[in-house]
Parts: C-alpha cells; sequence; structure tokens
C-alpha cells in the first residue's frame, strides 16, 4: 500500500475513533441519579441484588450472554422499584431506567444513548407499549413489542432489559 | 464455421477465463459477505484482531504500555483502551485507569468516570458508574482503614461497599501511585496490549476492498463488472445453443 492510501485510511480510522470516542460518553438524556429522584421524590439508599450462579443463568437466558456483573443494584420501596440497567444495542451500552410497580412496568426511560443510529427507541410513542407489560411463562413479555425500522437491535436491547427488570424485581421481593 | 459458433467459442473460452481469475477474489466476497450478513449472531463487531501488523497497516499508533499499578496481589497496565489485568484482558474500550487497591477478597479499578470492583478471582462484582460515585471525575484512589477512598472535585469520600460515601479526612490513606515499566516489562506487555480492529470492521473493508487502500474499492468495482460480464456471457452461452436447437 502506498503511503497515501494508508495515510487516507488512517484518518479515517482516526475519524471514526473521534467520532467513537465522543459517543462513548454518549448522549445523556438524563442522568441515572436525577432519574431515581424523580421517581421516589430524593435518592432513596441503593439496595443491591447479588447474583448467585442459579439467577446469573437465568439472567443470561434473558439476555442471550452472561450478565455482565455480579451485583445489581437498585431502588425500592414497599411497591415499586427501580432498576437502571446498561445493555449493548449493537456496539455501544444503552442505559435505560425501568420503573416496576406490582410486577408490571410504569414506565421507562432511555437515559444515555450512545449508538450512532437508533435513538428512536427513546420516544415515548415506543417507550409506552412498555407500560403495563409483566413478566409471561419463560420471563417473556406478556406481550410483543413492535418494532422500530432502522433501530432493530436497540429494540431488541430495550425488551431485553425490560424482561430483566421484571426479573430482577420479582426475585428481589422473594 | 459460422460467426455465430465463433462468437459462442470466444465467449465459452473468455467466460471461463475470467471466472477462473477471478475465483479467489470472489470467494473472498463470498465468505465476507456470508459472514457479515450474519455478523450479529456471530457476534463479529464484538470480536476483535490485535496485531501490530495490522493496526500499523491501518496507520493506528500503537501507544506501549509506560506504567503500572500493582497492589498486594494484582497487577494492572493499560494502553489503547485494553487493560492487562493480572495477566488477563478484562475487556475492550475500557478507560485509562487511574488507580488500583485491593481490600480483603476484592480489589477495585479506578477511572476518571468509573470505579470496576472485581472479586479476587478476576469476576467482576460492579461497574459504578458517575451516578453512583461520590464525585467525578475521579481523581485518585486509595485505601483506610479496609474502606475504599476517592479523591474527586468535590472532596474526598469513603465508603466499605461502594454503595454509600462519606466525607473522609485526607490522613492515613495510601494512595494508589502507578509505578514506571521497565523496558522488558514494556516489550512484554506491548504484544498483548495492541490495538484491535474488530472483525466486522475488517470483513467490511475486505468486502468493500477499503483493506487495499485508495484504488481498493476500484478493484472491487472492477469485479462487480467482471461479475456482470460473467453473467451475462453465462446467461448468453446457455440461452443461445437451446434456442438454436429449438429452432430447428
Amino acid at each position: 500500500m502506498s503511503r497515501r492510501p494508508r495515510r487516507s485510511l488512517a484518518m479515517l480510522t482516526l475519524a471514526l475513533g473521534a467520532v467513537a470516542a465522543g459517543l462513548v460518553r454518549g448522549e445523556v438524556f438524563q442522568e441515572p441519579d436525577a432519574f431515581v429522584a424523580e421517581v421516589f421524590g430524593s435518592k432513596p439508599a441503593p439496595k443491591v441484588l447479588w447474583l448467585t450462579e442459579d439467577l446469573q443463568a437465568q439472567a443470561a437466558a434473558i439476555l442471550g450472554h452472561p450478565p455482565a456483573q455480579l451485583r445489581q443494584r437498585y431502588w425500592s420501596d414497599a411497591r415499586k422499584s427501580v432498576w437502571i440497567l446498561e445493555e449493548i444495542g449493537k456496539e455501544e451500552f444503552i442505559t435505560a431506567g425501568f420503573v416496576v410497580v406490582d410486577g408490571r412496568i410504569d414506565h421507562v426511560r432511555v437515559l444515555v444513548y450512545r449508538e450512532s443510529r437508533g435513538q428512536e427507541v427513546r420516544f415515548p410513542s415506543f417507550l409506552k407499549q412498555f407500560k403495563e407489560a409483566k413478566l409471561a411463562p419463560g420471563d417473556r413479555l406478556d406481550r410483543e413489542i413492535d418494532g422500530i425500522a432502522g433501530a432493530t437491535l436497540s429494540v431488541a436491547a430495550m425488551e431485553r432489559m425490560a424482561r430483566l427488570s421484571l426479573f430482577f424485581d420479582r426475585t428481589g421481593r422473594k | 464455421m459460422s460467426p455465430r459458433l465463433l462468437l459462442l467459442r470466444l465467449l465459452r473460452r473468455w467466460h471461463a477465463r475470467i471466472g477462473f481469475a477471478a475465483m479467489l477474489f470472489f470467494l473472498i466476497l463470498a465468505v465476507t459477505g456470508l459472514a457479515l450478513n450474519h455478523g450479529q449472531g456471530l457476534g463479529l463487531d464484538g470480536r476483535f484482531v490485535h496485531a501490530e501488523w495490522l493496526a500499523r497497516w491501518y496507520g493506528i499508533k500503537s501507544e506501549p504500555p509506560r506504567e503500572v499499578f500493582r497492589s498486594g496481589h494484582h497487577v494492572l497496565t493499560a494502553a489503547n483502551g485494553r487493560w492487562l489485568l493480572d495477566g488477563k484482558i478484562p475487556g475492550e474500550k475500557l478507560p485509562r485507569p487511574v488507580g488500583l487497591i485491593e481490600l480483603g477478597d476484592i480489589f477495585v479499578v479506578a477511572s476518571d468516570a468509573a470505579l470496576y470492583v472485581y472479586r479476587e478471582n478476576g469476576e467482576l462484582i460492579e461497574k459504578l458508574g458517575p451516578g453512583a460515585l461520590p464525585g467525578s471525575p475521579v481523581r485518585a484512589i486509595g485505601s483506610s482503614a479496609r474502606t475504599i477512598v476517592l479523591r474527586t472535585p468535590s472532596g474526598i469520600f469513603a465508603s466499605a461497599d461502594a454503595l454509600s460515601w462519606r466525607p473522609a479526612p485526607q490522613r492515613s490513606v495510601r494512595w494508589s501511585v502507578p509505578s514506571e515499566l521497565s523496558v522488558s516489562e514494556q516489550r512484554a506487555y506491548e504484544e498483548a496490549l495492541a490495538p484491535g480492529i474488530s472483525v466486522e470492521q475488517l470483513l467490511l473493508d475486505l468486502h468493500s476492498g477499503r483493506f487495499a487502500g485508495r484504488y481498493g474499492p476500484l478493484v472491487v468495482d472492477l469485479l462487480a463488472l467482471l461479475l456482470a460480464i460473467l453473467s451475462l456471457t453465462g446467461a448468453w452461452l446457455f440461452l443461445v445453443p437451446r434456442m438454436h436447437r429449438g429452432r430447428h
């Protein structure tokens, strides 16, 4: 390869790297702290759910891959719990907050979006599909979530996180 | 010999020549295309090829590791967005660490925006983002009386469980500080920490020809043209004799 093509490839790679670096922090729509405080009025002390081997296996079945960590923090009161979860859409993590009330999703919000495309999953018109969703047998949602053209992987990631939040809520209340 | 037969013979000869000459390239296009089509299922975007020659080919400058953090039982060095933690690579696209401490059966790595709490065996217990930290960016991490201590622009904070934080005095904190790597250590770690190219990116560049630089896509364009010629000559060679036989 001559110097010129290599330089142009390097420039392209550097440009992609710079874009990727800019997206690592992602677009923050709401800080997770603020989301928790909004749900409870103030930010309560976090609780933790330790993922035993059994829970790891069940979480892995929902996610399609082993959970990234062994301890999941959450916030809860008598009826509701809040879960801030992260899952990769295509290449980067999506951070979303899930509020579960009496075993059903009350509302969902995308807090940080780092992917370059697929941001439509943060729109209320998409997120409202999760309202009142609960776990059906097999730890699936009790409804079909309509996809978004061009955001298939982000939609799938949101669905996996919704299932996981309901599963964690159920487990945390046992 | 009739002109039609001559044309058929010519087409057949060149159909075979073009097909044979371009066979290797077509195979590359077919294999990379197939793999890319199933890239999600194969997890290609999460796999990386780490090789210094490949990084050089892509024009990516490889940064050698320069410093190392050591705690009682653990060693961490980093470069090119990768960590080498106790001889293992725990993931990709990781931030530059600012320190490493050990507390009983856990150890904690700090970057400026997150804490990574590990079990002694290297399993990640939890990654704490900015929302779970008492301040950000984290300037330094240390330990004091079985607590994790963080120095942030908002002050110094301590926690025994990385869940709740309280302001802490600065005295008696053992801050994690890096030590310089020797040249032989640098060489030993450099290869393991070579920058990576995702397999998906690599296949895309092979498929599109961009891997070969500016003229690569033109070669692929030429291959596309050859493929079009092959399909047309193939159709001609298939149909014309049959049409001719049909007339007799």
